[in-house]
């Protein structure tokens, strides 16, 4: 589903990723785990659009097309979701409205109709259940005065109304108590599917208790030093990233 | 100016027998005002905004007002689901049809101030809070107004509904209208009043010099929003005096969404411990429209409290100013004083001009002010594409966000959905952002 090859990015004027490969395929939980600065979030963000990233080399293909050729909103249309690792408060901009325009975008985009209020409400009403939100969210502005944990709730609970075929997850698990965490995991898990590929950014491995990988990459220094299965985060866990860093040579 | 100057005294002799109210002191703010003239760019004040495009303008007496149009008109503009008190005027004319002030409280008296004058015009009540000298334009206004509103809260009423006032004018082909819309206040001790002061037009172009006056006294509680909704060609300048003593409060909102050429100049003075007034405005300038703030507060007594959040959405080539002074008296000890200036530029062709201006002569106070300049957040805007909404609809929900911050402050819903509605008109594709809010 997704090929990234040999990515370098650079923002500022300063190289973060360098030389990054990595690939997931439909069905597929992948983690990517390492220190601070090593470039996880600029991947994320490199991935959805995020403009002031300079692609200086490398491709990513995804579903057979350039995906660095898309704009933010085409990307998104095309079934890329990323999961805000500090969302955004947009006071004055209704949360329930906001999410029927991504989900009817993204429909149109596909030929399908657009949903009616009664068929939208209907759907949102059963994933907000699952994240275990209460309804008054929905008529507040987006993530206005909400605490960390519910804007991170509200991530998920987007991903789940909007159905991406890569769902790319920043730092979900920062910033949350672990009820919370159990909350999140669950609406995650619950989106597992042979068709959905699911790329998770994290630093601690404890999210992964909960959201069990089928792959753990190491990134550092703006690369893929080390990938394994779930052990790997284990690992990490118990000795830090130094003993990894030192041993690949960055 | 001479022949702007001339009009005026052509106003003055066409008028002066049917002015109501006291004619001499008519005459001697004529005089005064036409010995110095209009305000130019050379006083530091005006700097940035100038009147010389009313130099070439033959100011005219409005003409008779024909009631059904006027009725028309009014049900055009008036805000739904205001259903308090409400005095209409129309072209500076008031509309006793379209008025409504049966069933108020006892000690609240709302009027038309014309009338009050021509039954007791002795008893002068024009001038009191209004400095003169530092605003000159008000002179104008008092020795040609044709009419307004006067409001008194002689004992403690706390008058749930606001009270609201709409003057709408209505410009024609041919020499513009100069109507001059004059609000007096005046609030008892203890007593609490909202007033809304809704301006706006349609047609041609009209001048519209207002001048409000507002004393409230100890502990008294005052709300007054200013809204502004003028037709493009309009020209309106309006001045906002107020004074409150002890323990006595006032909100001001001030709005501006219309208009050609719009000057407002706040001036509050704060002349006793526990006087706190606060400023909220919104301006949303389009085209050529060039719309200026000057607010002034004077902190005359110790443990006075000021706070001022001005935003101001530009597009287009228009400009802005806005311009807040604030000064606090030497014995005005643990006052104070907050002041912010926010403004979102939506072209590269607008332009706006900030200035705070501190002028400080105690030593213990508490004093902050801040003003920005930008675009729209970047983050905000990637959020919204993130998730599939295209550019254009991810920037106009953010323009409309920035603006809807200052509108939720109003406490007034029919109000607030009307200026909602009235900011989402002025963007693009605005049929569609509809459905977001």
């Amino acid at each position: 589903m997704l090929k990234i090859k040999d990515l370098h990015a650079r923002v500022d004027g300063k190289d973060i990723l360098k030389g990054l490969t990595l690939e997931v395929a439909a069905g597929e939980v992948h983690a990517i785990m390492g220190p601070n600065g090593a470039g996880k979030s600029t991947l994320a963000q490199v991935l959805a659009g995020r403009e002031g990233y300079e692609i200086v080399s490398g491709s990513v293909e995804y579903l057979g097309q350039d995906l660095l050729e898309l704009a933010p909103e085409e990307r998104a249309r095309e079934g890329v979701f990323l999961a805000f690792q500090y969302p955004v408060e947009i006071p004055g901009v209704n949360n329930v409205y906001l999410l029927k325009a991504a989900l009817n975008a993204i429909r149109k985009h596909r030929g399908e109709d657009e949903l009616d209020a009664y068929a939208f409400m209907k759907i949102v009403r059963e994933k907000m259940k699952l994240m275990q939100m209460d309804p008054s969210f929905l008529n507040r502005g987006v993530n206005e005065g909400f605490s960390g944990g519910e804007k991170k709730r509200n991530e998920i609970l987007q991903m789940a109304v909007l159905e991406p075929k890569l769902a790319l997850l920043d730092e979900t698990d920062s910033g949350l108590d672990i009820d919370a965490m159990k909350v999140v995991a669950e609406g995650v898990n619950s989106l597992r599917s042979p068709e959905r590929a699911i790329v998770m950014v994290t630093h601690y491995q404890r999210l992964l208790d909960h959201i069990v990988p089928d792959v753990v990459h190491v990134l550092a220094d703006g690369r893929i030093v080390k990938s394994g299965d779930r052990s790997l985060a284990l690992e990490l866990e118990e000795r830090g990233y130094d003993w990894l860093q030192k041993a690949v040579g960055t | 100016m001479s022949a702007l100057l001339e009009s005026l005294r052509q106003h003055w002799r066409d008028r002066a027998s049917t002015l109501p109210g006291n004619a001499d002191a008519r005459q001697q703010a004529l005089e005064a005002f036409l010995a110095r003239g209009f305000p130019t760019t050379a006083e530091e004040d005006w700097k940035y905004t100038s009147l010389a495009r009313l130099e070439d303008a033959s100011l005219a007496v409005p003409g008779p007002v024909d009631l059904a149009e006027a009725m028309a008109a009014v049900e055009r503009h008036a805000v739904p689901g205001l259903d308090g008190p409400r005095l209409v005027f129309v072209n500076g004319q008031l509309i006793p049809p379209a008025c409504r002030l049966e069933g108020m409280p006892e000690g609240l008296g709302v009027g038309s101030l014309g009338q009050t004058l021509q039954e007791h015009g002795d008893a002068d009540p024009l001038d009191r809070v209004v400095d003169l000298d530092r605003y000159r334009l008000a002179r104008l206004n008092t020795a040609l107004f044709l009419d307004g509103a006067l409001i008194r809260a002689t004992k403690q009423v706390g008058a749930e509904k606001p009270i609201y006032l709409l003057f709408l004018n209505l410009g024609a082909p041919g020499a513009m209208p100069l109507i001059q819309p004059r609000v007096l206040i005046d609030v008892a001790q203890g007593a609490a009043l909202t007033v809304i002061e809704h301006h706006c037009g349609e047609g041609e172009a009209a001048v519209i010099n207002a001048v409000t006056e507002i004393s409230g006294q100890s502990a008294a509680r005052i709300t007054h929003y200013r809204v502004q909704e003028h037709a493009e060609r309009h020209i309106q300048i309006a001045g906002l005096n107020a004074r409150l003593d002890r323990d006595a409060s006032l909100v001001c909102h001030n709005i501006d969404l219309g208009g050609a050429l719009v000057r407002n100049d706040v001036h509050a003075r704060l002349l006793a411990p526990g006087a706190e007034v606060e400023l909220n405005g919104l301006y949303f300038t389009r085209g050529t429209s060039h719309v200026d703030n000057h607010t002034r507060i004077d902190h005359l007594a110790p443990r006075t409290t000021s706070r001022e959040d001005y935003r101001g959405v530009l597009d287009g080539r228009s400009r802005a100013v806005f311009n807040g002074k604030v000064l606090v008296a030497e014995d005005a000890q643990k006052i104070e004083a907050h002041q912010s200036n926010n403004n979102l530029l939506l072209s590269r062709e607008c332009e706006v001009d900030t200035k705070p201006e501190l002028e400080i002569y105690a030593d213990d106070v508490k004093c902050s002010h801040g003003a920005t300049v930008g675009q729209l957040d970047a983050t905000a805007l990637f959020y919204l594409r993130s998730r599939g909404l295209d550019a254009d609809t991810a920037r106009g929900l953010l323009t409309f966000a920035f603006a809807e911050e200052v509108i939720a402050r109003l406490g007034i819903t029919p109000l607030a959905e009307r200026l909602s509605g009235t900011v989402m008109g002025h963007l693009p594709d605005s049929e569609r952002l509809r459905e977001f809010t």
